[in-house]
This record gives structure tokens, C-alpha cells and sequence, in this order.
């Protein structure tokens, strides 16, 4: 049995790294709410991010964090320029499938290119605060942790606000919940997709600074973000925020738990055996409406 | 002048013949022809592509899901059939058999967990098996050999390297044509009928009373089993295995490419799609060696497939075909005004005389 210290480290780390994963699930479920497409390049994006945070660190000398000021605007770009260019010219009736194998093939170009530039050797951000740590009832945490957590709470905290008080938040949850009644009421719902687009990958950019503040970065890193980040957005319920918040706190605290007996590798494995399960148990996930159901 | 309907050899069809034969005459010959043994396993590897590629697609081609995961399954193939012959101590073919019956076995709860709901979390699942048993094989270093691989005995111990090629590479077509005939024979059934009215609307099929759910399964397995059989074949031949190469998201990818660009509806149309980025995928291997460069040229022609021809080649080429062949059948009647104006006057004649 492990101590209670360590115990108690763990579940604060759990939840440390569960608030970045409910980030990046949210922007998951937004791709999937607009559009029903699952986006797989979502956290190859990530670790584009967490890249380009580490080189504006090593070449020009900056504080990671400050590379958010030139991504996070470029990331909403390409969002926009992703949905409107690429996605938005599938058929219809093949889109989730054929979405699939368009965000995979981006996701597969960016894995390529970043392994040209900046070749597969592994990297990480050596910063002066970077082995700082606050001590809590015998639990050690470190600081680029609680930044990182820091980063995802104001980030999911801003889309919240975005999404309920902001006149865009209602046009864009209008054209999640039915886009042609949203049409009606004249809300232009191929620019609204594009922008929630580009918000989604806007929410990679902060949670790719936050990651590289203290993880060891390489070109094929995505795979392992991937992997949870669809086993979060089901097991919440495909499309809904607060499910995928939940189920990535969860997830993240048993994560971090079964780290102490199993070792990193295998306390992986409890966010496939959840997947497999929920869609065992129940296919529309724990938090999951309407939407749900039916994919 | 017969009708349409009535002619049985359609040119697209006669076309199609020609190219089977002409197909079939040149693998057969392959072997013999083959100037040496490096080309001769090259063309082993774009048959294994074929062989993956249509067992993809009983499941991509009839019911429209599209699954990332197969490279799991032709990894579990090959490592069923490694551990077996290497821990079991069974003979290596038998081995290759029983592997694949578990990997069919397997495919049934990953089947049920993943088919009870629509596209999306098919594919979710399809990922998450890849990046799992990678997982399970890299870190069960006591039981599959980790990182370190797995060395599978050769079959035929005594047999020199080129004529070892020579017998796998007809093992390889062998399958490949069982494959085929196995989804011919589908397409054909009532069966395959349901699948494909699965890929069309599902709703409806259901409505209609056709069992979508045992229906997806069942392909499902099949398509595994013939998958599991292609892994462990290659196993048999390659004889030295690595996780990172046998649970790769990228062999599943292959397979997706290959049917795709080749045609999803089509028989040939995976192995079609097989020789084409087979060889174009050895050609880059020996141009430009193991560079990251080979993951963007595999997704920029993904990119390309689903964006402008996701019917792939086949249908383009028989479209193609149908145009410039102008006696086959049109929506529209193709007549010639002289041959309109003479059926008009013909009828008016035959009016007036009936009125006069």
C-alpha cells in the first residue's frame, strides 16, 4: 500500500493533468458537435504547438508562454482555413468517414514535416523555474505543472464564457444543435462553423505551450494524446463539454493512481479498457445526449 | 439491332477481362521473370499490401466503415503466429491457422464494442486497438520479445533465400485469390446484398428487416480472419518481428489508401490500389531511404484521394471507357436527328393511314 503522501501526490496530479486533458477534449467535442467530424490531427496540432513553443525558446531566447501571442491567432487561421478549405468539400452523406481520413492524412503530413525540421531527436524546454516545486501536505507539485494547469483552466473557462455569453457563443451553439433552424434565424452558419473551428484549434495552441513547459517533446508524441483525448470525448458522450470534462478529470485521476502500482505504461491502457467498455455498456457515453446515440 | 441489356460483354467488362488474365499471367510468371531476388520480394510485399487491402475491404467495401486498426489485426496475426511456432511448438502453417482463428475470435468483442453505434466511434475504436497492443507488445517484454522483436524459424529451413521467395510469393497470390473469390462470393449473396444496403442508409436497411448489427459483425470477423492469415503469412516469410513495425497506425493507413484510391466498390480495386502505392512506397524506400518524408507523401496522397477521386481509379477508368465508347448504354438515348426525323415521318404516316 502506498503511503498516504504519495497518495495524495497522485490524486493532485491526476487532476493537474486531467484539466489539461479536459482542454484539449473540448476542443474535440467542438469539432464534433459542429461538424460530426473526429478530428485526429487535433493533438497532432498539439505537439506542432508544444514544437513551436520549444523553438521560440531555444532560437530566440523567449519564455515559451510568449509564443501563445503568434500561435494561438495562426492556429485559429488554419482552423478556419481547414474547415472552410478542406472539410467544408466533402459529400455530405460520406463526411464522418471521409473527415477521418482527412484530419489523418493532415495529422500524418504534420507528424512528416515536423520530423524533417526538426528531426525525431527528443526535446525539451530547460527553464529556470523548471524544477521548482511547492511543497503541500507533504506533496511535492511542480510549478510548470500548476502553470500548465493554470493555462488550461483560464483557457476552458474563456471558451465557456465564450460559448454562454457572447453573441458568437449562441450562433455557433446554434448551429451545433440544428443547424438549419439556426439558418432560418439568420445566422451565417458556414462562417460560425469555420470560427468554431478555428476555436478548437485555437485550444491546441494553449494546450501545446502547457505541455511543453514540462514533457519531453518528439515528432510522434501525438499518438499517445490522441488515444486518450477519443477515449475522453466517448466515454463523456460524443458532443458534450461537460461530459468530456468530466470523464477527462476522471480519467486523468485514475490515470494517475494506477501509475503508482503499474508503472506509466500500463496505466495507459485504462483509458482503451474505459473506451471498450463504455461502448460495451453504454454507446452514448455517461454524459452523452441526443447526438450521441446515433454515432 | 440486340439491345443493350442483351449485350452481355460490354466493353468495360471485355476491358476488365483482358486486364484479369493479363493480370494473372504476369504474377504467375513473376517469379521466373523477376532479374533478382530483391525484386522478387518487393513484388511479395505489394501482394501482402494486396492480400491486406482486400481484407480490408469486406469491411470498408460493403458496409462504408472505414477501420484505421487493421494493422493491429494483421500484428496480432503475425505475432499469434510467431509465438505460436516459437512457445506453442506448433508446426508453422498450423500455427499460421490457428493464429488466425484467434485473431477472428478476438474481432468479435472488439466487433461488438465497436459496431453497436455508428461510423464515428468505429473508427475511435479502430485507433485505439492500434495504439493498444502496440502498447501490450512493446511493454510485455517477458512473453512477446518487446522491442528487442521476435524471431520466427523459417518453415522450410533448408531452402535458399531466392527459392524461399519463390514459395512464399505463390503463397501470397494463393491467399489473394481465395480472398477474392471469398468476396466475390459475398458481393454476389444476399449477404453482401445487406451490407451494402447497410453502407447505403442504414436506417432504412434496419427498417427493412435486415439484422445490421449480426450482418457488420459477421463481415467483420471474416474480414479479420483474412487479415490475421496475411500477417501471419508475412511472419512465416519475414521471420523477424517488431512492434513498432507490426502495430503501426500506418499499415493501417496503407490499407485505407490502397482500397481507396483503387475503388471501395470494386473487386479489384484494393489490389489495383495495392500495386500502384506498393510499388510507388518500395520505389521512395530506395530514392530517398527512411526519411520522415515518406509520412507526408502517404498523407498528402491520402489527402488527395478523399478530396478529389473517393471512388478511386476503377470507377474513374470505367467512366472513362463508357465515354468513349458511345454505343453502351446512357440515360439518354443516343439517335441521330436523321434517324428521329425518319421514325417521326414513319409514325405520322402510320397515324394517317390508320385515320384515313
Amino acid at each position: 500500500m502506498p503511503s498516504g503522501a504519495l497518495l495524495f501526490q497522485s490524486v493532485i496530479l491526476g487532476l493537474l493533468l486531467g484539466g489539461l486533458y479536459a482542454l484539449l477534449a473540448a476542443g474535440l467535442t467542438l469539432y464534433f458537435g459542429i461538424m460530426r467530424v473526429v478530428m485526429i490531427a487535433h493533438s497532432a496540432f498539439l505537439i506542432l504547438a508544444a514544437y513551436l513553443a520549444w523553438w521560440s525558446h531555444t532560437e530566440l531566447g523567449v519564455d515559451p508562454l510568449l509564443s501563445m501571442v503568434v500561435t494561438v491567432p495562426l492556429f485559429f487561421a488554419a482552423g478556419v482555413l481547414l474547415q472552410r478549405l478542406l472539410l467544408a468539400r466533402l459529400r455530405p452523406v460520406t463526411l464522418t468517414m471521409m473527415s477521418v481520413l482527412l484530419t489523418f492524412a493532415i495529422a500524418v503530413v504534420i507528424e512528416g514535416l515536423l520530423g524533417y525540421v526538426f528531426s525525431g531527436t527528443q526535446r525539451r524546454i530547460q527553464l529556470g523555474y523548471g524544477s521548482a516545486s511547492l511543497e503541500l501536505f507533504g506533496a511535492r507539485i511542480a510549478v510548470v505543472k500548476l502553470i500548465a494547469f493554470g493555462l488550461a483552466a483560464v483557457a476552458l473557462l474563456s471558451l465557456y464564457l465564450v460559448m454562454k455569453k457572447t453573441a458568437f457563443g449562441w450562433a455557433l451553439r446554434a448551429t451545433i444543435q440544428h443547424r438549419d433552424a439556426a439558418r432560418l434565424v439568420g445566422i451565417d452558419t458556414d462562417r460560425v462553423a469555420g470560427f468554431g473551428f478555428g476555436l478548437g484549434l485555437a485550444t491546441a495552441a494553449i494546450g501545446g505551450t502547457a505541455l511543453s513547459l514540462d514533457t519531453t517533446i518528439y515528432p510522434s508524441l501525438h499518438w499517445h494524446w490522441i488515444g486518450p483525448l477519443m477515449a475522453i470525448i466517448v466515454v463523456g458522450g460524443l458532443g458534450s463539454v461537460p461530459g468530456a470534462a468530466a470523464a477527462a478529470m476522471v480519467l486523468g485521476l485514475a490515470q494517475s493512481l494506477l501509475q503508482i502500482e503499474l508503472g506509466t505504461t500500463w496505466a495507459q491502457t485504462v483509458f482503451y479498457i474505459a473506451l471498450f467498455l463504455t461502448l460495451a455498456v453504454r454507446p452514448q457515453g455517461f454524459f452523452g445526449g441526443r447526438l450521441a446515440q446515433r454515432f | 439491332m440486340p439491345s443493350v441489356s442483351e449485350r452481355l460483354v460490354t466493353p468495360g467488362r471485355a476491358a476488365g477481362g483482358v486486364a484479369l488474365v493479363a493480370f494473372a499471367a504476369v504474377a504467375l510468371a513473376y517469379p521466373s521473370i523477376a532479374p533478382n531476388p530483391y525484386l522478387l520480394s518487393v513484388g511479395i510485399v505489394v501482394l501482402n499490401y494486396a492480400v491486406l487491402s482486400t481484407s480490408w475491404n469486406f469491411v470498408g467495401g460493403f458496409t462504408g466503415y472505414i477501420s484505421l486498426g487493421h494493422g493491429a489485426l494483421a500484428g496480432l496475426g503475425a505475432y499469434g503466429t510467431g509465438l505460436l511456432v516459437t512457445k506453442g511448438g506448433l508446426p508453422s502453417f498450423g500455427a499460421l491457422v490457428v493464429a488466425a482463428l484467434l485473431v477472428a475470435a478476438l474481432a468479435v468483442p472488439i466487433g461488438y464494442a465497436a459496431l453497436r453505434v455508428r461510423g464515428a466511434s468505429f473508427v475511435i475504436v479502430s485507433i485505439a486497438l492500434v495504439l493498444v497492443t502496440l502498447l501490450v507488445f512493446q511493454s510485455w517484454a517477458s512473453f512477446t520479445g518487446g522491442s528487442r522483436g521476435l524471431n520466427v524459424p523459417r518453415p522450410f529451413p533448408g531452402m535458399l533465400r531466392p527459392e524461399h521467395h519463390r514459395v512464399f510469393f505463390y503463397l501470397f497470390l494463393a491467399l489473394l485469390a481465395v480472398a477474392l473469390l471469398v468476396w466475390w462470393l459475398i458481393d454476389r449473396s444476399r449477404f453482401g446484398l445487406g451490407l451494402k444496403a447497410i453502407r447505403e442508409d442504414e436506417d432504412k436497411a434496419e427498417a427493412l428487416g435486415t439484422p445490421t448489427f449480426a450482418y457488420k459483425l459477421v463481415v467483420f470477423v471474416v474480414s479479420a480472419f483474412f487479415t490475421g492469415l496475411a500477417g501471419g503469412l508475412y511472419a512465416l516469410w519475414f521471420g523477424d518481428l517488431d512492434p513498432i513495425f507490426q502495430f503501426s497506425i500506418l499499415t493501417g493507413s496503407y490499407m485505407v489508401l490502397m482500397a481507396l484510391l483503387g475503388g471501395v466498390r470494386n473487386l479489384f480495386g484494393p489490389l489495383v490500389g495495392a500495386l500502384v502505392v506498393g510499388v510507388a512506397l518500395e520505389y521512395f524506400k530506395v530514392e530517398f531511404g527512411n526519411t520522415p518524408l515518406h509520412l507526408v507523401a502517404t498523407g498528402v496522397l491520402l489527402a488527395l484521394v478523399v478530396l478529389f477521386m473517393p471512388d478511386g481509379v476503377l470507377p474513374a477508368l470505367g467512366s472513362l471507357l463508357r465515354r468513349l465508347d458511345r454505343t453502351t448504354d446512357s440515360s439518354i438515348r443516343e439517335v441521330t436527328a436523321a434517324e428521329l426525323a425518319a421514325q417521326r415521318i414513319g409514325g405520322e404516316q402510320h397515324a394517317q393511314s390508320r385515320n384515313g
